[in-house]
C-alpha cells in the first residue's frame, strides 16, 4: 500500500480524486482544486511577495497539475507531490526572468556592523507574523527564495540545493545572509513606525 | 575578530552543525558577547517564527472561484 492510499481524508482520498480526474472527471479535479488552492497560494505568495503575481502563478500551477495528474502515482502523499510541483513552477518562472546566477542573492560578506547595537535587549521589536511577512516581501527573491523553502516550508538543503542547482553550502550560507537581512528589515521597519 | 566569525557560524551553531571545536568557539563567544548573543536570540525568534507561518492563516486569499472560473483547462471541466 502506498503513502497515498493510506492517507485516507474524509470523502475520496486526494489519490482517489487524482485517479478520477486523470479519467477524465472533472468534478474530481475540482475537488482537488478546492482542498488545495489555499496551501498552493500560500507558497507563491511567499516565494513571489507578490499578491498579484502570486494569483497568476497558483493558475499556472493549477493548469501544470491538470496537465500532469495523471503522472501521480501515489508513491508519496499527493501534498507532496503538488507542493514539490508548485516549488519547481516558481522556480521555472523566476529563471525565465533572470540568469541562474540572479537566483543567488550576493550581498557580499556578513557586514560586522550588524552587530552594533544589539545590547539594547529594547531594540529588537517583536517579530511578529505580519512583520515577518512585510520584511519576506522587501527580501531580495534569492534569500526569499532560501528562506521560504528552509525556514517555512520545512525543506532541508540538500533538497534545496538540488532544487536551485547550487552547492548544499551555498544554500546554507544563503539561508544565513537571508536571517540576518530579515532581521535588518525587521528593524527597519520597527524605527520607522 | 571573534564577532566577525562567530557571526558567520550563528545559524550552523544553532543546527547543530559546527564541528566541536567550532561549537564550542561559539558557545564561549556567545557567552562573553552581549552584542552577538542579542543576534542570536534575534535570529531565533525570526526561525519560531517563521515556522509559525508554516500553516496558511493570516492571509489575504483571492476568491478562489472566480480563479477556477479562469483556469484555462477547456471548456469541459468549467462548469
Amino acid at each position: 500500500m502506498t503513502v497515498a492510499e493510506v492517507e485516507k481524508p474524509q470523502g475520496p482520498s486526494d489519490f482517489e480524486l487524482a485517479k478520477s480526474s486523470a479519467a477524465g472527471d472533472t468534478s474530481a479535479f475540482e475537488e482537488l482544486y478546492h482542498r488545495h488552492f489555499r496551501r498552493v497560494y500560500a507558497l507563491c505568495l511567499r516565494m513571489m511577495g507578490n499578491p498579484t503575481e502570486a494569483e497568476d502563478m497558483t493558475q499556472d500551477v493549477f493548469v501544470q497539475l491538470f496537465n500532469k495528474i495523471g503522472m501521480f502515482r501515489g508513491e508519496s502523499a499527493f501534498t507532496t507531490w503538488l507542493h514539490r510541483m508548485t516549488v519547481n513552477q516558481v522556480l521555472m518562472h523566476f529563471r525565465k526572468k533572470s540568469t541562474r546566477s540572479e537566483l543567488l542573492t550576493d550581498e557580499g560578506e556578513t557586514p560586522i556592523q550588524i552587530v552594533q547595537g544589539t545590547a539594547n535587549p529594547n531594540s529588537m521589536p517583536v517579530v511578529d507574523r505580519i512583520g515577518l511577512e512585510k520584511a519576506l516581501k522587501a527580501l531580495p527573491v534569492g534569500y526569499r527564495t532560501v528562506f521560504v523553502l528552509h525556514d517555512i516550508e520545512g525543506y532541508e538543503h540538500y533538497e534545496i540545493a538540488g532544487m536551485l542547482g547550487i552547492a548544499e553550502g551555498t544554500s546554507k550560507s544563503q539561508l544565513h545572509k537571508a536571517r540576518l537581512k530579515l532581521r535588518q528589515l525587521i528593524r527597519q521597519q520597527a524605527a520607522s513606525k | 575578530m571573534d564577532c566577525a566569525k562567530s557571526l558567520e557560524l550563528l545559524s550552523e551553531y544553532r543546527a547543530g552543525g559546527l564541528a566541536e571545536t567550532e561549537s564550542v568557539f561559539v558557545r564561549t563567544h556567545l557567552t562573553a558577547c552581549k552584542d552577538c548573543n542579542g543576534v542570536f536570540e534575534e535570529l531565533d525568534l525570526i526561525i519560531q517564527a517563521a515556522h509559525s507561518l508554516r500553516n496558511q492563516n493570516g492571509i489575504a486569499y483571492p476568491d478562489e472561484n472566480a480563479i477556477w472560473q479562469r483556469l484555462p483547462l477547456g471548456k469541459s471541466i468549467i462548469h
